[in-house]
């Protein structure tokens, strides 16, 4: 192809480019779609539209209302403060940490336990939301798993876990759920390690806690900025599983953003608000992707 | 050094009960027809609860997950396709730039477009399963056509140049050239695009209005979200089935990526 050098179309294509034209006309139109509403997201965030009753057709504009009650009403902020909490230590301590000590640990291993194990991460991750969902709810109610195995045999009364200790379990659940995708990454990750370096340390005299903080850390801080990019925005947004757990509750001690946002669109019906947190939950999601972009790109 | 590596066991084999336990309890669960939620070893093995989950309200679930999954992707799959291969080979200057900042787009929360996509559906009728396939569309496609593209950029122009110089017509050489030699790439777009589909469950909660449109993503959390008796082998089976197709989508596909992207290009 380098002798067409600058032409734009094959030539024996150029006979047929109407015809490739007209063939992308519909995913135009469907990303147009896109764009619009993303800009209408941004617009409703200015206005008092709502789901029900006369704002839902005789909505006006209200300038910064929707923004400026953000911070002056309760919930926001709450939510905001429970989804970082959720995020922080669901994906970043939880999936992150433990799938690298899985791939650390596991790539020296063969047999039993490193397939049950790889098996089992999978499985949970390939899982329907909801089927994961169900799955904790049972195993952690009252006549549960959990119950049955750990608590009654030590002697101590059933506990209802999705009710005193809703924001753990959902954490534990999506720990669960999702370390599998953190343990391919960092497993591929250590595959591009080369022996040599590790074991030139090693034979420094830098033990197992040195050679990983000092030499496999940095080799693989892309892998890791990759990853933690993807993982805390998937986490920040995730939405199926909390809402299938626990709704939210009980009270309001699990409803991250995106339940949050949920409950006050269509819940309440305020969609002009709802809009103004889907906005503001965008400006967080940019400025996290922002850091580790940048974290991606420091030099060496 | 014997004592590290027995504390290192230990962890791991803590960590595998805490995976398996879950699968374990559904598995046992889904053949015990008497089933109540404990975990035991069922006095009579029985499918009974796998065939009250294929009958009834449940099977009607099971054909609206896979209308919608199936719709889904093949209208992503369709529409991607006659874009991808179009900015394959038209090299229209910023191609790629535009196609990387659409996927960057859908990397932001789908919830933050889900008011304007309600209100859309909401104004034009479409709050039921077909608005469910045409929003998840939208949403799929920058990701799809971005995958396209790469697979339509490996199949060599210098094979459809030699077929267009002994006067084969476009249709020809894209049914009998850039097709075979892009299917694992198609495969891969279809099934994945199924998949999350089928997981799908923000928008059937928001779109799905009556229970006789519900896919099984909503079948089943209306059940256990019920209070009152739970039917844990009715559900577990339930479960299995729902879970099933989207285990099995990754292990064909595993197979299909080795063997398919390998494949992908000039051999001999």
């Amino acid at each position: 192809m380098q002798k067409s050098g600058k032409s734009w179309v094959s030539p024996w294509l150029s006979g047929s480019v109407p015809v490739l034209i007209v063939a992308a006309i519909p995913a135009l139109i469907f990303v147009g779609v896109l764009l619009y509403f993303t800009g209408w997201a941004l617009m409703f965030s200015f206005t008092n539209l709502e789901l029900y009753g006369r704002k839902a057709t005789e909505w006006s504009f209200v300038g910064l209302d929707n923004y400026e009650r953000l911070f002056t009403r309760r919930g926001f902020l709450e939510s905001l403060w429970t989804t970082l909490n959720f995020t922080f230590f669901s994906a970043i301590i939880g999936q992150s940490i433990l799938g690298f000590t899985l791939a650390a640990v596991l790539r020296n291993m063969y047999g039993g336990v490193r397939s049950v194990l790889e098996v089992s991460l999978m499985l949970g991750w390939l899982l329907p939301d909801i089927v994961a969902a169900f799955l904790w709810s049972a195993t952690t109610s009252k006549t549960g798993l959990v119950n049955q195995l750990i608590v009654i045999p030590l002697g101590m009364e059933p506990v209802n876990f999705l009710n005193d200790y809703a924001l753990p379990v959902v954490i534990l659940a999506n720990i669960w759920k999702g370390t599998a995708w953190s343990y391919l990454l960092y497993s591929a990750a250590l595959d591009n390690v080369s022996k040599e370096v590790v074991e030139a340390a090693k034979v420094d005299g830098a033990n197992a806690w040195q050679r990983t903080r000092r030499v496999i850390l940095p080799i693989i801080k892309p892998h890791i900025g990759t990853n933690l990019l993807f993982i805390t925005i998937w986490t920040f947004t995730y939405f199926p599983l909390i809402y299938a757990l626990t709704g939210g509750g009980p009270g309001s001690k699990t409803e991250v953003l995106s339940i949050f946002l949920y409950k006050q669109s269509f819940g309440i019906g305020k969609l002009g608000y709802g809009s103004a947190i889907s906005v503001a939950m965008l400006v967080i999601v940019g400025v996290m992707s922002l850091f580790y972009l940048r974290l991606l790109k420091e030099p060496e | 050094m014997m004592n590290k590596s027995r504390t290192l066991n230990i962890a791991l084999a803590f960590m595998a009960v805490i995976w398996v336990s879950p699968f374990a309890w559904l598995l046992s669960t889904a053949v015990d027809p008497i089933a109540t939620g404990q975990l035991r070893f069922p006095k009579e093995l029985g499918l009974n609860n796998f065939a009250q989950a294929l009958t009834g309200e449940s099977l009607l679930q099971l054909w609206n997950s896979l209308f919608i999954a199936g719709g889904t992707a093949t209208l992503t799959l369709v529409v991607a396709s006659g874009s991808a291969y179009a900015l394959s080979r038209l090299k229209i200057p910023g191609r790629n730039a535009f196609l990387w900042s659409l996927v960057l787009l859908r990397m932001l929360p789908p919830t933050g477009i889900l008011v304007p996509i309600y209100f859309a559906a909401q104004s034009v009728g479409l709050l039921n399963n077909v608005g469910i396939i045409v929003a998840l569309t939208v949403l799929n496609l920058p990701f799809a056509m971005l995958l396209l593209k790469n697979f339509f950029d490996t199949v060599p122009v210098e094979l459809e140049e030699a077929a267009h110089v002994e006067g084969a017509s476009l249709a020809t050489i894209l049914r009998r050239v850039v097709l075979p030699m892009s299917k694992a790439g198609l495969a891969v777009v279809w099934f994945f695009t199924f998949t999350s589909a089928w997981n799908e469950f923000l928008f059937p909660l928001l779109f799905s209005r009556t229970e006789d449109a519900f896919p099984m993503s909503m079948g089943l959390y209306s059940a256990f979200g019920r209070n009152g008796s739970i039917q844990y082998g009715f559900l577990a089976a339930f479960s299995i089935i729902y879970a099933t197709p989207a285990v099995a989508v990754y292990f064909l596909l595993r197979r299909n990526m080795n063997t398919g992207f390998a494949g992908v290009g000039v051999k001999g």
